[in-house]
C-alpha cells in the first residue's frame, strides 16, 4: 500500500523570511494527522504550498506516488482529490450557501452528481438546508464553518486539508466539528489538520507532528506526542 | 543643430519640467500621485497671465500670485481626497484636472478655446535655472525633513503611520501646498515664455507626461525624475519630424517603461519591491 | 414638459451605451482587479470592424453586429495576454497606464489608418422616426437601446445563473480559493475579458450606425465615462453600474438640451467629486478591492 502524501525536505520562503525549514511528512490512506504549532510557526504555510497556492523553494510532495504536488498549479492539484478547508474558513460571503457548495462541485461536470452531492450534504447538515439561498457571510462562525466543511465535500476528495477548524468557535462547537471529522474519516477520507487546539485534536488523530518556527521537531503516534513535556506545557496547559 | 539657439529652448523647457517635476514629488511623497499637474501648471500660467496682461503686475508678484493660486487649489484638493482611498485619489485629481481644463475652455475672459494670447515675454534662461535650482532644494530639503519622512511613513503604511501621531491632514495639506505652488510658478515661467496658454494644454494627456516622468525615475528618490525630466524632455524636440508617429512611439514608450521597470530607473537600495 | 421627456429619452438611449462600457469596464476591474484604460479602444476597434465588414462583406445588421463584436473580441484576447496578464498583481496604477499606452497607440495607430475625422458608416438602419405620443425615437435609437438592453441582460444572466459566471463572481471575491476548488484563473480571466471586449465591439457597432459615423477617437467620450461612472456606482452591484450610466447620460441629455454642451462633462465632473467625497467607495459601495 503506497503513501497518500509524502513530504520530503520541503523548505518555503516568503522573500527572505523563512516559514518552513526542511520539512519532511507522510500519509498513508485513511489516517487522520495533525500538525501543531503556535501562530507563526508554518503551519499554514505547508497546507498551502500542498495546494498550490504558495510555491516550494526546495523539496517534494508527492501524492499518491506519482504526482509531484510542487510543480502543479492550485485546480490542477484539487483534481488530483485534494480538497481544502480553509483557515477562518474564506467562504465566498457574496454568494449563498447553495452557491459555495455548487462552486465546491466545480469540477464535477454531471449536473446529477452535483444535485445528488447537494442533497447529500443538506441530508448531512441540515442546518445548511434551512439556510441554502442565504449569503454565506451573514452565517454564525459554526454555520460558516460547516459550509466550508460541505463545500470541500463536493468534491468527493480523497484527501482533506483542514487549517485550524476550531479558530474562534465555542469548545462545543468545536466538539461538534470535530466528530464530524472523525465520521468523515470512517467514510474513507483521509485528513492531514493543522490545529493550535492540541487537546481536542490528539485524542482525534492517529499520528502527529509538532512544528516550531518552521522546523518539525517531534513526530509519532498521536497518544506519545500528548506525553511529550513541549506540547504539555504549550499546548496542553501543564498538567497531563 | 548644435548652436546655442537650438539648445536655448529645450534647455528652458527641461528647466520648467523640472520645477514641475520637483512640485509633483513633493506631493507624491504622501502616495498622493496627482494626475493634474498639467492642470495646476496652467492655472499658474492663467493666472500670471491676466495679472501680467491685463492688470499690469509686474513679474515677480504675479509670479507669487499665480504660486499663491496654486498653493489654494492644492489645498482645497488635498482636503477633498483626505478620506480617499489610493486609487480614488488618484483618479479625483485626474477629474479636477479635466475639469479644470474644461473650464479653461469655456471661460471667456480668459480667452475660451483660443486661449490666452499676448503674454509678456518675462522668462529667460537664468531665471529659468535659478527657479529650477530652488526647486529642486526644495524638493530635496522636504524630503530629508521630519515632513518628508512622515509622508513617506504614510504612502507606506497609513495605519503605522497614524498611529506613530502622524497626521494625514496635516501632511497632505502643506506637501500638496507647497508642490502646487511650485507647479503653478512652474506654468507661470512657461506662459511667460511661450506667450499663448491653450486650455488642451491642461490636459489629462500632459499631466501624464509628468507621470511617466515620475514613475520612470523611480519614486523613490528625487534625483531619478530630476534626471529622467532633463533627458525625456530633449525627445519631443528631436522627435519633431516623426509627427504623426509620435504619439504612437509615446505610446509604446509607456507601455515599455511600465511593463519593464514599473519601479522605475533609479531606486533606492535595500526597499523591496 | 415634451422637450424635457425628449431630452430623457435621449438620454436613455445614451445611458444604455454608457451602461454597456461601464459594466465591461467594471467587470474587468472586478474580477482582474485591472484598470483597462484601452476598454473604449475595444469599443472603437469593435466599431471599425463593422464598419469594414458592412463595406466589404455584408451590410447585414446581425452579421455587422457579430463582426464587431469578433473583432474586438480578438483584441481583447491579445491585450489580456500581452498587457494585462503578465502585470497580474501589480498596483493598479500600473496597469492604468500601461493599457493607458495602448490605449494611445490604438487611438493614433487607428487614426493613421482611417484618418483622424470621422468616416461615415454605412446607412443599415433607416432614419425614420417613430412617434411615441409626445416623444418620438428614431429607428436606429431603438436599435441601439435594444441591442444594449439585450447585452446587458445576457451579461447579468451570464454572472448571475451560470456555472462560468458563479465561478467569475468566486475569482472576483476569492481568487486564491477558486482556484483551490478547481477554477482555472487564468482561463477565466481572459474569458471575462473577451466577453466584456465583445459586449463593446457590439455597443460599438450599434452607436457607429446611431449617428452614422465612426471615429478613431471615440473612445475619449467614453472611456473617462466609464471609469467615472464606475467610481460613483461602487463596483459592488450590477445593477448599480448601470442605473447610474443611465442617470449620467439623461443628466448629460438635460444639461445639454437645457443649458450647454460645454459644461456638461464640467458637471459630470463635480458630481464625481461630490459623491467620492461622501461615499469614497461608490453610492452602492465597492466590493472589497
Amino acid at each position: 500500500m503506497s503513501l497518500l502524501l509524502k513530504v520530503s525536505d520541503l523548505s518555503v520562503a516568503y522573500g527572505s523570511v523563512p516559514a518552513v525549514i526542511d520539512a519532511s511528512l507522510e500519509m498513508n490512506p485513511g489516517e487522520i494527522r495533525v500538525i501543531l504549532g503556535a501562530n507563526g510557526a508554518g503551519k499554514s504555510t505547508i497546507i498551502k504550498t500542498l495546494l498550490g497556492l504558495v510555491r516550494a523553494r526546495t523539496g517534494r510532495i508527492e501524492f499518491d506516488g506519482k504526482h509531484d504536488l510542487t510543480r502543479l498549479k492550485p485546480h490542477q492539484i484539487h483534481r488530483l482529490g485534494i480538497a481544502w478547508v480553509p483557515e477562518g474558513r474564506k467562504l465566498w460571503g457574496s454568494l449563498t450557501v447553495l452557491e459555495n457548495l455548487r462552486m465546491g462541485g466545480f469540477i464535477e461536470t454531471d449536473n446529477g452528481k452535483i444535485e445528488k452531492g447537494i442533497a447529500e450534504m443538506f441530508e448531512r447538515f441540515p442546518r445548511l438546508k434551512e439556510r441554502r439561498d442565504q449569503l454565506a457571510g451573514s452565517l454564525s462562525g459554526g454555520e460558516q464553518q460547516m459550509v466550508a466543511i460541505a463545500r470541500a465535500l463536493m468534491s468527493k476528495p480523497r484527501l482533506l486539508l483542514m487549517d485550524e477548524p476550531s479558530i474562534g468557535l465555542a469548545p462545543i462547537v468545536v466538539r461538534d466539528i470535530f466528530e464530524l471529522v472523525r465520521t468523515i474519516n470512517h467514510d474513507g477520507i483521509s485528513v492531514l489538520m493543522v490545529e493550535q487546539n492540541a487537546r481536542q485534536a490528539l485524542t482525534l488523530a492517529h499520528w502527529a507532528y509538532l512544528l516550531e518556527t518552521g522546523q518539525i521537531v517531534e513526530a509519532g503516534p498521536a497518544s506519545e506526542i500528548a506525553t511529550k513535556e513541549r506540547v504539555q506545557e504549550v499546548f496542553l496547559g501543564g498538567a497531563a | 543643430m548644435l548652436t546655442f539657439g537650438f539648445w536655448e529652448p529645450v534647455i528652458i523647457l527641461a528647466a520648467i519640467n523640472v520645477i514641475l517635476i520637483c512640485g509633483l514629488y513633493i506631493i507624491a511623497l504622501s502616495g498622493a500621485y496627482s494626475m493634474a499637474t498639467a492642470a495646476f501648471a496652467g492655472v499658474g500660467g492663467y493666472i500670471s497671465a491676466v495679472l501680467t496682461a491685463n492688470l499690469d503686475w509686474p513679474f515677480v508678484p504675479a509670479l507669487a500670485a499665480a504660486g499663491l493660486g496654486g498653493a489654494v487649489l492644492g489645498c482645497i484638493v488635498a482636503i477633498v481626497t483626505l478620506r480617499m482611498k489610493d486609487f480614488v485619489l488618484k483618479i479625483t485629481t485626474l477629474a479636477v484636472g479635466e475639469a479644470l481644463s474644461i473650464a479653461a475652455f469655456n471661460i471667456k475672459y480668459i480667452g475660451g478655446a483660443n486661449g490666452f494670447s499676448g503674454i509678456p515675454l518675462y522668462t529667460t534662461m537664468t531665471a529659468v535655472l535659478l527657479v529650477a535650482a530652488a526647486s529642486i532644494f526644495i524638493a530635496w530639503r522636504v524630503d530629508k525633513s521630519g515632513l518628508g519622512l512622515g509622508a513617506r511613513a504614510i504612502r507606506d503604511d497609513l495605519v503605522a503611520a497614524a498611529s506613530t501621531g502622524v497626521s494625514l491632514r496635516a501632511v497632505r495639506v502643506v506637501t500638496f501646498g507647497i508642490g502646487s505652488a511650485l507647479i503653478s510658478i512652474g506654468g507661470a515661467l512657461s506662459a511667460h515664455y511661450v506667450l499663448i496658454i491653450s486650455p488642451s494644454q491642461l490636459g489629462f494627456l500632459y499631466s501624464l507626461n509628468y507621470i511617466v516622468f515620475l514613475l520612470a525615475g523611480g519614486v523613490q528618490t528625487l534625483w531619478g525624475p530630476v534626471l529622467t525630466t532633463i533627458l525625456l524632455s530633449g525627445i519631443p524636440e528631436l522627435l519633431r519630424f516623426a509627427n504623426e508617429y509620435r504619439l504612437i512611439a509615446y505610446g509604446l514608450i509607456i507601455v515599455a517603461v511600465v511593463m519593464w521597470r514599473p519601479n522605475g530607473l533609479i531606486t533606492r537600495s535595500r526597499k523591496p519591491v | 414638459m415634451d422637450t424635457f421627456l425628449q431630452q430623457v429619452m435621449n438620454g436613455v438611449v445614451i445611458g444604455s451605451t454608457y451602461a454597456v462600457v461601464a459594466v465591461g469596464f467594471s467587470l474587468v476591474f472586478t474580477v482582474l482587479r485591472v484598470v483597462n484604460f484601452a476598454h473604449p479602444d475595444i469599443f472603437m476597434l469593435g466599431m471599425f470592424a463593422g464598419l469594414w465588414s458592412a463595406l466589404h462583406v455584408s451590410d447585414n445588421l446581425i452579421f455587422v453586429l457579430v463582426a464587431g463584436a469578433v473583432g474586438a473580441g480578438l483584441s481583447g484576447v491579445v491585450l489580456e495576454r500581452v498587457v494585462i496578464r503578465p502585470l497580474q498583481g501589480r498596483d493598479m496604477l500600473i496597469t492604468l497606464l500601461a493599457t493607458l499606452g495602448v490605449s494611445i497607440i490604438l487611438q493614433n495607430g487607428m487614426a493613421i489608418v482611417a484618418g483622424p475625422d470621422p468616416v461615415p458608416y454605412p446607412a443599415i438602419i433607416p432614419q425614420t422616426f417613430i412617434p411615441l405620443g409626445p416623444v418620438s425615437l428614431t429607428v436606429r435609437q431603438l436599435v441601439n437601446f435594444v441591442a444594449c438592453a439585450v447585452l446587458l441582460m445576457a451579461a447579468s444572466y451570464y454572472v448571475r445563473g451560470t456555472k462560468y459566471g458563479r465561478a467569475t463572481r468566486a475569482v472576483a471575491e476569492l481568487p486564491e480559493v477558486a482556484a483551490a476548488f478547481g477554477v482555472d484563473v487564468s482561463l477565466i480571466s481572459l474569458v471575462t475579458v473577451v466577453l466584456a471586449s465583445m459586449m463593446a465591439g457590439v455597443a460599438g457597432v450599434s452607436v457607429g450606425l446611431l449617428y452614422g459615423s465612426a471615429w478613431a477617437f471615440v473612445g475619449l467620450l467614453y472611456g473617462l465615462k466609464a471609469l467615472i461612472i464606475l467610481l460613483v456606482a461602487g463596483n459592488r452591484y450590477f445593477e448599480g453600474v448601470v442605473l447610474v450610466a443611465i442617470v449620467l447620460g439623461v443628466i448629460e441629455a438635460l444639461i445639454t438640451g437645457y443649458v450647454s454642451s460645454g459644461m456638461r462633462d464640467v458637471v459630470t465632473f463635480l458630481l464625481l467629486i461630490g459623491v467620492l467625497c461622501f461615499r469614497p467607495n461608490g453610492i452602492f459601495g465597492s466590493y472589497k478591492t
